[in-house]
């Protein structure tokens, strides 16, 4: 173990060297482990989902910066065409001169990215009659040598020749008959991909897996619910946790956890993160227990495939609340301490902070309005107080249950919408939601033709001005240095830069840049449709360029109630814009 | 025996009275039916007796109603199997009224759809009509099981089963204080779960009472029915209908006067009978309900 952290460090440190390096000439091989590894340095490209391992979302380049960014101006809008104008949700990939972006409906484009002009397309050839539960959307892809990788609807993994568009090879993930989906880009560790799963039928079971980069045979699978076994190269490889302990009778073999987000990768410490779903079933007074290892954050050793530490936000998950967002490393002096950290902003509505070698808990703090499940987290603990009417009730099939109010709603106090982390200002910029939901037992409910305890929702503002707040957070104090409010619910990905700005889009189709010391917005651009992707930017030609995914949809526009009023004329889309400085 | 029409008009209904609304066309979708010569049912996958599929046959009561209802009506069937959402509101989205996301082509029909008063007022852009059975929960019991009539706390240590997440699951993880949770093994359908009581796996299984009949008649092995109601069961029950598109009420309505036909004539209860099913007529059309 000690022998391996050790190369690794020095493969960390050889890539280091070359950070900055104009893209070479010939880029037919494509890029290497070592190119992704370093992809938070190398501003030439943009080689990775989250742009480097930690996905901090940050890039050093300053062209575009405070004085400059009102000269931003768009290159070319590219569209993804068809009929298919819905849930634009990924994050662009940038390589020798080519813009890949996953499209919703399992597709993907090459673009030019100097002109715009379309490369080549792919579409998912998927089975008739799919359904997948939660939308149409795709979050991005991975590359890797000669191969751009991305899941689809259907549950499959496909490599595809970045220079071609044409299958390399294509793997079942999960059997989209049982409920499975993917959605999430996968991350690449080791000349491993390695992805989670996502499903909304009842009885899927969460699970990460590490598949063989050139080939996509599987290596290892590691369940992320306790009493399953995982396995290694074939063979049995352990229970994850200890069978029935936080769960009772057989409810853990269908016990819900899916990894539908995908996960972050630290090298130094060999681990990779995911975040895992709430558990099944919905009725938490059924499933009494932590019931482990649902809406946590699980590492993972990216060799053995074994949990080496899990941290629970949100025990006995009885919100929907989720435990799947983004775990970001980041390394900071706490108490005059050098620590290695992580940071995540939980649908629960707290950010907390860990130490990303051992799961150990340091803090917690609100990011959002309002959190009526909790009354915060205990600083000894780590775990949540409890308050004692915020928990939905039991069912008993008679009559409409009592009607308790939650917030965050179980869309969270931020969703899959990544947050980005600068390392000039040391402050994460989280884009947040303040909402919350009225949730009761409907004992006039039906499930597959029968007669079903469901629960009713309504999902409602909580504030009269806003919904959306991107909000910067310090990781240290726990205090919200700065927010700027949005009237529809955020539901894109945000990106920070060496010019003092951090980039997120809106619903209502803006694409902004805003001072990342003090909030106040600097520039925005309307995109023509809602923009729910993630921006990325990179340089080229000794110029910065700024790209972002316009197209409304994902999980927002599927419930309606108060919260559709600040998004029911949002028009669908599908484009790819690319910006940069106007030059007189 | 003579059926009133007992659609529920959706949205359509709670307003004005249909005078005030502009004429609909009852013409065209029964029309198209003929026209195209065949009818499009959408129905649950893996829902034995009622449907699934079998050696690349669709096989269950529903799919044989649909197949008489068509054959009456002098067309073809498209069967298409689809798999249950989270509630039955959002088949009717997927199946009925709008489609599925990703190309799923939405029926003429859907079968197996709940008729009920409530549940219809929510559901806007369908027509809900042609209640067909009435349905309820109840248990079968492995043949040597002395407790199977007797008081479910006496249920406590036997193997219990049950189709996950459904009425009969939280039935037996949740009721009695939660005692009989570590019993119970979770099985994908009801038909599953009574066949595990059969084959010798399970003690005591809970289910529909179609699950039940037709896997005590079909599945191998032995088992019996439990006699006396469940106590404390957490629903009384419910009917059976079909629902089409709000505008394709005409459609609507020629589907339920063939299976009101097939009601009165016995075709109906001979249907269900080769599934080793009692037809039960719904509450809202029974004689003197």
């Amino acid at each position: 173990m000690k022998g391996r952290f050790k190369t690794l460090a020095v493969a960390l440190a050889a890539s280091c060297a070359a950070m900055g390096a104009p893209a070479v000439a010939d880029n037919h091989a494509g890029p290497t482990m070592n190119d992704l590894l370093n992809d938070a340095n190398s501003t030439g490209d943009v080689l990775t989902y989250g742009m480097g391992p930690w996905q901090q979302r940050y890039s050093k380049l300053n062209m575009v910066n405070t004085e400059t960014v009102n000269r931003l101006v768009p290159v070319f809008s590219a569209s993804l065409g068809g009929e298919k104008q819905r849930g634009q949700e990924a994050q662009p990939i940038v390589y020798d001169g080519t813009i890949y972006v996953t499209g919703s409906y399992s597709r993907m484009f090459a673009f030019d990215a100097k002109t715009g002009e379309k490369k080549w397309e792919y579409n998912a050839r998927l089975p008739d009659g799919i359904m997948p539960c939660c939308d149409v959307v795709n979050r991005g892809a991975a590359i890797h040598g000669d191969k751009i990788i991305f899941a689809t609807l259907d549950a499959h993994l496909v490599a595809l020749n970045r220079e071609t568009g044409k299958v390399i090879w294509n793997k079942e993930i999960g059997d989209y008959k049982a409920g499975y989906s993917a959605t999430a880009a996968p991350i690449i560790a080791k000349d491993m991909v390695i992805t989670g799963n996502s499903g909304g039928e009842f009885g899927i079971v969460g699970a990460v897996q590490a598949r063989d980069v050139n080939t996509g045979e599987l290596i290892w699978d590691r369940p992320t619910i306790e009493g399953h076994m995982g396995t290694l190269r074939g063979k049995d490889n352990g229970i994850s946790g200890k069978t029935n302990a936080t769960w009772e009778g057989d409810l853990w073999k269908t016990g819900g956890g899916a990894t539908w987000l995908g996960g972050t990768y630290d090298p130094g410490t060999n681990l990779v993160y995911f975040g895992t779903g709430n558990p099944a079933p919905w009725n938490s007074h059924l499933r009494p227990g932590d019931n482990l290892y649902t809406s946590a954050t699980v590492a993972i050793d990216v060799d053995t495939g074994k949990i080496k530490w899990y941290y629970q936000t949100t025990p006995h998950d009885g919100w929907d609340f989720d435990g799947v967002n983004e775990f970001i490393p980041f390394d900071a002096t706490m108490n005059g301490k050098k620590m290695q950290l992580g940071a995540k902003a939980d649908r629960n509505g707290y950010f907390y902070v860990l130490d990303r070698t051992n799961g150990k808990f340091i803090g917690a703090h609100k990011f959002v309005m309002q959190t009526t499940w909790a009354d915060g987290i205990d600083q000894k603990t780590g775990r949540p107080n409890f308050t004692s009417d915020g928990r939905p009730g039991a069912p008993t099939g008679a009559d409409k249950g009592e009607v308790v109010f939650a917030s965050p709603s179980f869309l969270g106090g931020k969703n899959w919408m990544p947050m980005a982390y600068s390392q000039d200002t040391g402050l994460f910029y989280i884009p947040s939601n303040d909402w919350g939901m009225d949730i009761w037992n409907e004992p006039i409910a039906y499930k597959k033709g029968a007669a079903y305890l469901g629960a009713g929702f309504t999902i409602k503002p909580i504030a009269d001005d806003h919904i959306g707040a991107l909000r910067a957070m310090d990781p240290k104090t726990g205090k919200i240095v700065w927010e700027a409010k949005n009237p529809a619910p955020l539901w894109g990905g945000v990106l920070a830069t060496g010019g003092n700005l951090v980039f997120t889009g809106t619903p209502e189709g803006y694409l902004k840049a805003f001072d990342a010391k003090t909030g106040q917005e600097l520039w925005k651009f309307q995109t023509g449709s809602g923009v729910v992707g993630s921006p990325v930017t990179w340089e080229d030609g000794g110029e910065q360029y700024v790209a972002v995914m316009s197209g409304w949809g994902g999980a927002v526009p599927l419930w309606g109630g108060e919260v559709a009023k600040t998004f029911k004329d949002i028009s669908q889309g599908g484009s790819l814009w690319v910006f940069k400085l106007y030059n007189q | 025996m003579t059926y009133r029409r007992r659609a529920f008009l959706g949205g359509l209904a709670a307003g004005a009275g249909s005078l005030a609304l502009p004429r609909i066309s009852m013409g065209a979708p029964l029309a198209n039916v003929r026209e195209l010569g065949v009818l499009r049912v959408g129905l649950y996958t893996n829902n034995r007796p009622w449907s699934w599929e079998e050696g690349g046959k669709v096989m269950g009561i529903d799919a044989d109603i649909a197949r008489a209802v068509a054959e009456s009506f002098g067309v073809r069937t498209d069967l298409a199997l689809f798999p249950a959402d989270e509630e039955v509101s959002d088949d009717l989205r997927n199946v009925v009224w709008r489609g599925g996301l990703l190309g799923f082509r939405k029926c003429d029909v859907m079968m197996h759809v709940p008729f009920d008063r409530t549940f219809a007022a929510q559901e806007d852009q369908v027509v809900i009509l042609a209640p067909y059975y009435h349905e309820g929960f109840g248990a079968a019991c492995s043949p040597g099981m002395a407790e199977c009539e007797g008081t479910p706390t006496e249920f406590r240590g036997k193997r219990l089963a049950a189709e996950i997440d459904s009425i009969p699951d939280f039935y037996l993880i949740g009721s009695f204080g939660g005692i009989l949770r570590p019993d119970v093994t979770h099985y994908t359908t009801g038909f599953e779960a009574v066949a595990a009581v059969k084959s010798g796996e399970a003690d005591l299984a809970v289910a529909t009472d179609a699950q039940i009949e037709s896997a005590l008649a079909n599945a191998p092995g032995e088992g019996k029915r439990r006699k006396g109601p469940l106590p404390a069961m957490l629903s009384p029950g419910w009917d059976i209908g079909i629902a089409v598109d709000e505008k394709s009420r005409s459609l609507g309505f020629a589907i339920e006067e063939e299976m009101d036909a097939m009601m009165a004539d016995g075709r109906m209860a001979e249907i269900f009978a080769r599934y080793g099913v009692t037809w039960r007529p719904a509450n809202a059309v029974a004689p003197n309900a």
